[in-house]
C-alpha cells in the first residue's frame, strides 16, 4: 500500500486512526499500531512479512544478547551476526539477480537466475535495524525488551516502505509511550496534506513529463527538450521521495511520533556536498555514521572513504552498475569539491547556486537511465542533437507555466529565510492562523480529485 | 483552536467519504469509461497470498469512490490552472502504452480477443497530436505494411471466383491536418494506400477512399474528440466505393440530414485534454430513404437472429458514433426495400459502421461483420447467400496490423463453433459475467 492511494486515504487511515484513539492505553495502542503495520505492509506484499517479521525478531534477540555481552568478545560476534545476517538477506534479496547475471556473464553458471521479486521496504528496515545492534554495541542506546514494542517500531507503516531511516535512539521513548495532543496533530495533519500534494499533484504531474520527453519521445529530443526532460525528472524524484517523507512524518505526528526531517530543501544547495546535507538526510547519516567514521572519517583516506561510501550510496538506490556510475560520480564530486573548496569560498552564491543545480540535474539522466546505451545515447543528446524541436513543446511550456512557478516557490527554502523567530513569520502564523486548515481541506481534496481521475480508464470500446 | 479545527476538518473529510460510501447508490458501469465498473472481490487465500485480491479491492475502491464522476470532470480545472494555451495551440500527448485491465477481462481470453483490443488499443497509444481542441494521430501507416493486407484481399477474389472483393481503407485522421508542417502525414496516408493499390491482384478492386476525401479535405471529415471518421467522411468513402463498384452514389441531398451535439468521444477519453472538452463534436449525418430491416446475431450463430435497428437514434453522449448499426455487433444481416437480388457481405471494423449504412441504396441484402467479433463461418455465409460484392472496410490500423489481418483471413475458415476458454491461470470467482463480444456494442 501506498499513502498516495485512496484505499489508504479512506480505508485504512481512518480506520488506523479509530483504532488508535479508541484508547489511552499504550499497550493496546501498539498492538493496534503493529496490527494495522502489518496489515499495510501485507497489503502488497503478503509473502514477505514473514521475512520482515524475522528480522525484527532475529535483531530484537540480538540486541538484547549484545546488550548482555557488552564488554566482551561475543559482543562483537553478536555484532558481526547480525550485520552478516541482514546484509546477506538484503543482498540475496535485492542484488542476487545483478550478481547472477555479471557472473553468469563472466562464466555461465549451471542454474536459473533467482526470480524472487524485492521485499518492498528492506533497503529501508535492514538500516534500521544495522543502526539499533550498532548503537547497542557502542552503548548509545538500550536494548529494547519487549518483542512487541521492537516489532512495531520496525514494521511502523509511517515509515515501513519508503524511509525516512529512522533510528531507534530518536524514538525510543516514543515507542514505550507516547503523548498525544492538538499541537502535534495539527502539524501532522499539515504535514500529511502538504506532502500528499507535492506527490499527487507536483510529482505525477511532472512524470507525466518524464515519460513523455525521456521514454516515449527519447530518441527524437533535441537538446533543449532532453534537459527540460531530465529538469522533470529531477522535480518528480524531489517532490515525489520528500513529498512521501512529508506523509511518513505528517503521519507519525498524528500517531504521537517525532521523526527527523528528510529533505531541508535540497535544490536551494550552493556546492554537491550541501545538497546531500539537505537531501535523504537519514540515509546520508546513517552512511556517515556507521561507514564512514568506522573507516576513517575525515582522519585518514578521507578520499577513499568518500569514494566508498558514495559507491555504497550508489548501490544502496538499485541493483544495477548505473547506480553505482552514479554514486561514484557524486563520490569523485565530493573530492573534487573539497580539494578546490578555496576556489568555491571565492565563488559568488549564484554561481555556486547554478553549479550545483547543472551537476544535480546531470546526475538524473544516470540515475533514469539503466541501459547504458540509452544513457550515452541520451547525454550525447544534451550537448548535441540532429533532431529539431518536437512539435508541442512550446505548449508543453505555457500550458505548465504556473505550475513552474508554484514549483519553484516550493523549492525555495523558506523556513531557512523565515527562521521561528523571525517577526514577519510569527506576525503571518497569528494573523493567518485560521487559514491553516481550510488550506489543508483543499489541498486533501485536491489531491483526492487527482488521485480518482488517475482511476480513469477508458477503452475504445465498449466492456460492460 | 485553529489546530483543533485543522485536526477536525481533517478527520471529517477522511471519514466523511467512506461513509458517503456507504449512504451513496453505487454504480455498476461507467459509460465515459465503456466498461463495467470492479466488483468486489470473494476473499481467497491462495489470491490473497499472491497480492492479487488486495489488488482487485484497491480496483473496486477506485472504481467506486463517491462522487467519481464529478471529480473525475472537475480534473479539467486543475489542468487549466497549471498554465495557458497559445492560440491555434499544438499539443503533443502521450497515452499510456498498457492501461490496467478491467476486472472480467480475462474471462474470454482464449480466443485473443482482449489480447487483440489491447493490442489494437496501443496504436492509439503513444503520441497524439491536439490542434485547437482536435485530436490526431502521429504518423500515416507504412507501405511496407500494405502488402500484407492487400494479399489477404487477394486471396478473397480467389477463393470467391465471381465475387466482386473490394478494398476500402479509410484513411488516418492524420492525413487531414490543417497545419502545413503536418503535410507530410497526408503523403504518408497517401502512399500507404495506393501500396495496397499496387499489390492488389486476382480481379481484387481499389476504392480510392484517400483521394475522394482528399478532395474534400476543406471541410471537416473526421471527428476531433473521437478515432473515427464523421459521417461526412464515411459518405465520401462511400462515393469511393459507388465509383470502383459501378454504382452511382446517391446525392446527400436525397437522404434525410440529423444532428446529434456535444459528443466528446474516445479521444476525449483518452486524453482528457480541456482544449478537447471545450471542442465537443457535432454529428451530422445522413439517413438513406430506404425501407430497412436489420437482424443481428451473436458471434457464434446465424440462427438465433434478434432485432436491431440501421441507425439507433438514441446513441448520445460519449456512444454518438454508435448511431451506426448500435455499434460493434459479430453480424448483423440488413434486408432493404431495394428489390434488385444483390448481396453485399461488409468486412468492417468500427470505421465501416458509419461507411456501411450507405450501402442499403443499392443492395437487397447486406451482411456486416464485425472481423474481431464475429466467428460465424464467412464462406459458408458467402456461399449460401449468393453474395455479389465484398467490401472490406476498414480504418488504416486494422490494415496495417498482422493481428487483424489474421482475423480477417480466419473469417473463411474458423468454424463458428464455441470454444469453451482453457481455465485461466489466476482465476478470478468475481467474474460473473464473461466478456463476450455480443456484449461489446459500440466502439
Amino acid at each position: 500500500m501506498v499513502f498516495s492511494s485512496l484505499t489508504f486515504l479512506y480505508l485504512f487511515l481512518p480506520l488506523s486512526l479509530l483504532f488508535h484513539y479508541s484508547t489511552k492505553n499504550d499497550l493496546f495502542r501498539n498492538i493496534f499500531l503493529t496490527i494495522f503495520s502489518l496489515v499495510f505492509y501485507a497489503w502488497a506484499e503478503p509473502m514477505w512479512i514473514f521475512l520482515m517479521v524475522f528480522t525484527a525478531l532475529f535483531d530484537y534477540s540480538t540486541g538484547l544478547y549484545i546488550e548482555k555481552k557488552r564488554g566482551t568478545p561475543w559482543a562483537k560476534v553478536g555484532l558481526i551476526a547480525s550485520i552478516v545476517v541482514n546484509i546477506g538477506l538484503l543482498v540475496a534479496y535485492k542484488y542476487g539477480g545483478f550478481i547472477y547475471d555479471n557472473l553468469n556473464y563472466l562464466f555461465p553458471l549451471p542454474f536459473d537466475r533467482p526470480q524472487n521479486s524485492l521485499p518492498v521496504g528492506i533497503s529501508f528496515y535492514t538500516f534500521m535495524v544495522i543502526s539499533y545492534v550498532v548503537d547497542i554495541y557502542r552503548g548509545e542506546i538500550k536494548a529494547q525488551r519487549n518483542p512487541l514494542n521492537f516489532l512495531m517500531f520496525i514494521s511502523l507503516f509511517q515509515h515501513l516502505v519508503a524511509g525516512p531511516i529512522v533510528r531507534y535512539s530518536q524514538i525510543s521513548e516514543q515507542v514505550e509511550k507516547r503523548t498525544i495532543d492538538w499541537s502535534r496533530m495539527s502539524d501532522g495533519v499539515t504535514r500529511f496534506c502538504i506532502g500528499l500534494f507535492k506527490k499527487v499533484a507536483i510529482a505525477n504531474v511532472a512524470g507525466v513529463l518524464v515519460d513523455k520527453y525521456l521514454d516515449t519521445q527519447l530518441y527524437s529530443l533535441s537538446s533543449y527538450e532532453g534537459w527540460f526532460g531530465i529538469a522533470m525528472f529531477s522535480i518528480q524524484l524531489y517532490f515525489d521521495f520528500s513529498g512521501y517523507s512529508d506523509m511518513a512524518i505528517g503521519l507519525a505526528k498524528l500517531f504521537g511520533f517525532d521523526f527527523h526531517e528528510n529533505f531541508r530543501h535540497p535544490y536551494a544547495a550552493i556546492s554537491v556536498g550541501d545538497f546531500y546535507r539537505r537531501w535523504h538526510i537519514s540515509l546520508g547519516r546513517f552512511f556517515r555514521d556507521y561507514v564512514y567514521i568506522p573507516l576513517g572519517g575525515n582522519r585518514k583516506h578521507q578520499d577513499r572513504n568518500i569514494l566508498i561510501v558514495w559507491f555504497l550510496t550508489g548501490f544502496w538506490h538499485g541493483a544495477n552498475w548505473n547506480f553505482a556510475l552514479w554514486g561514484t560520480y557524486f563520490g569523485v564530486l565530493m573530492v573534487l569539491e573539497k580539494h578546490f573548496k578555496f576556489i568555491l569560498d571565492k565563488t559568488p552564491r549564484f554561481l555556486k547556486h547554478g553549479y550545483t543545480l547543472v551537476l544535480i540535474v546531470f546526475s538524473r539522466a544516470i540515475f533514469y537511465f539503466v541501459d547504458f546505451n540509452q544513457l550515452s545515447y541520451f547525454i550525447g543528446n544534451l550537448f548535441y542533437s540532429k533532431h529539431a524541436i518536437n512539435p508541442g513543446f512550446l505548449s508543453d511550456i505555457t500550458t505548465h507555466v504556473f505550475w513552474f512557478i508554484l514549483v519553484i516557490v516550493l523549492c525555495i527554502p523558506w523556513d531557512e529565510i523565515y527562521t521561528q523567530d523571525h517577526p514577519v513569520r510569527n506576525r503571518m502564523e497569528v494573523k493567518y492562523a485560521y487559514i491553516r486548515p481550510f488550506a489543508n481541506a483543499f489541498l486533501l481534496v485536491l489531491s483526492t480529485m487527482l488521485l480518482v481521475n488517475a482511476t480513469f480508464n477508458p477503452f475504445l470500446y465498449t466492456r460492460f | 483552536m485553529d489546530k483543533k479545527i485543522n485536526v477536525f476538518l481533517f478527520f471529517i473529510f477522511v471519514l466523511g467519504f467512506p461513509l458517503a460510501y456507504f449512504l451513496m447508490p453505487k454504480a455498476v458501469k461507467s459509460d465515459n469509461e465503456k466498461r463495467k465498473l470492479a466488483t468486489f472481490p470473494r476473499f481467497n487465500s491462495k489470491e490473497y497470498l499472491a497480492g492479487t485480491w488486495t489488488k482487485q479491492v484497491d480496483k473496486y475502491i477506485d472504481d467506486h469512490f463517491p462522487f467519481r464522476t464529478s471529480f473525475i470532470s472537475s480534473t479539467d480545472y486543475f489542468h487549466a490552472a497549471k498554465g495557458f494555451n497559445l492560440k491555434n495551440s499544438e499539443r503533443v500527448v502521450v497515452l499510456p502504452k498498457k492501461r490496467a485491465k478491467p476486472q472480467g477481462e480475462s474471462a474470454d481470453s482464449s480466443n485473443n480477443q482482449m489480447d487483440f483490443l489491447d493490442e489494437f488499443e496501443e496504436k492509439y497509444a503513444g503520441s497524439m497530436l491536439i490542434i485547437d481542441g482536435c485530436v490526431y494521430p502521429m504518423g500515416g501507416g507504412s507501405p511496407a505494411m500494405s502488402k500484407y493486407f492487400a494479399e489477404m484481399v487477394n486471396e478473397y477474389a480467389r477463393t470467391f471466383k465471381g465475387v466482386r472483393v473490394f478494398s476500402a481503407v479509410a484513411p488516418l485522421s492524420s492525413a487531414f491536418i490543417p497545419v502545413e508542417k503536418y503535410a507530410h502525414y497526408n503523403s504518408q496516408n497517401k502512399r500507404t494506400l495506393l501500396a495496397i493499390k499496387n499489390n492488389l491482384k486476382d480481379g481484387a478492386i481499389f476504392c480510392d477512399v484517400f483521394n475522394e476525401l482528399n478532395e474534400h479535405s476543406n471541410t471537416k471529415l473526421y471527428f476531433g474528440t473521437d478515432h473515427h471518421w464523421k459521417p461526412l467522411g464515411a459518405y465520401y468513402g462511400y462515393v469511393a466505393f459507388c465509383k470502383a463498384a459501378g454504382l452511382e452514389a446517391v446525392p446527400m441531398e436525397k437522404m434525410t440530414k440529423k444532428v446529434k451535439y456535444n459528443f466528446l468521444g474516445t479521444m476525449y477519453q483518452h486524453t482528457q485534454d480541456p482544449t478537447v472538452r471545450a471542442h465537443p463534436d457535432t454529428m451530422e449525418y445522413w439517413v438513406p430513404k430506404v425501407q430497412t430491416e436489420a437482424v443481428k446475431f451473436g458471434p457464434y450463430n446465424t440462427d438465433k437472429p434478434s432485432k436491431t435497428k440501421v441507425f439507433y437514434e438514441s446513441s448520445s453522449g460519449g456512444n454518438t458514433y454508435s448511431t451506426f448499426l448500435g455499434g460493434d455487433e459479430p453480424l448483423i444481416r440488413i434486408q432493404t426495400g431495394i428489390k434488385n437480388g444483390k448481396k453485399a457481405v461488409v468486412i468492417k471494423n468500427s470505421m465501416g459502421n458509419a461507411f456501411a449504412v450507405f450501402l442499403v441504396n443499392h443492395y437487397q441484402e447486406i451482411w456486416v461483420v464485425d472481423l474481431r467479433y464475429s466467428k460465424q463461418n464467412l464462406t459458408k455465409i458467402i456461399k449460401e447467400n449468393n453474395i455479389n460484392d465484398i467490401v472490406f472496410a476498414v480504418g488504416m490500423y486494422a490494415a496495417m496490423s498482422k493481428g487483424t489481418i489474421g482475423m480477417m483471413r480466419r473469417l473463411t475458415t474458423q468454424s463458428g463453433v464455441y470454444v469453451p476458454p482453457p481455465a485461466p491461470i489466476e482465476p478470478n470467482p468475481s467474474d460473473e459475467t464473461p466478456v463476450l463480444p455480443d456484449s461489446l456494442n459500440a466502439e
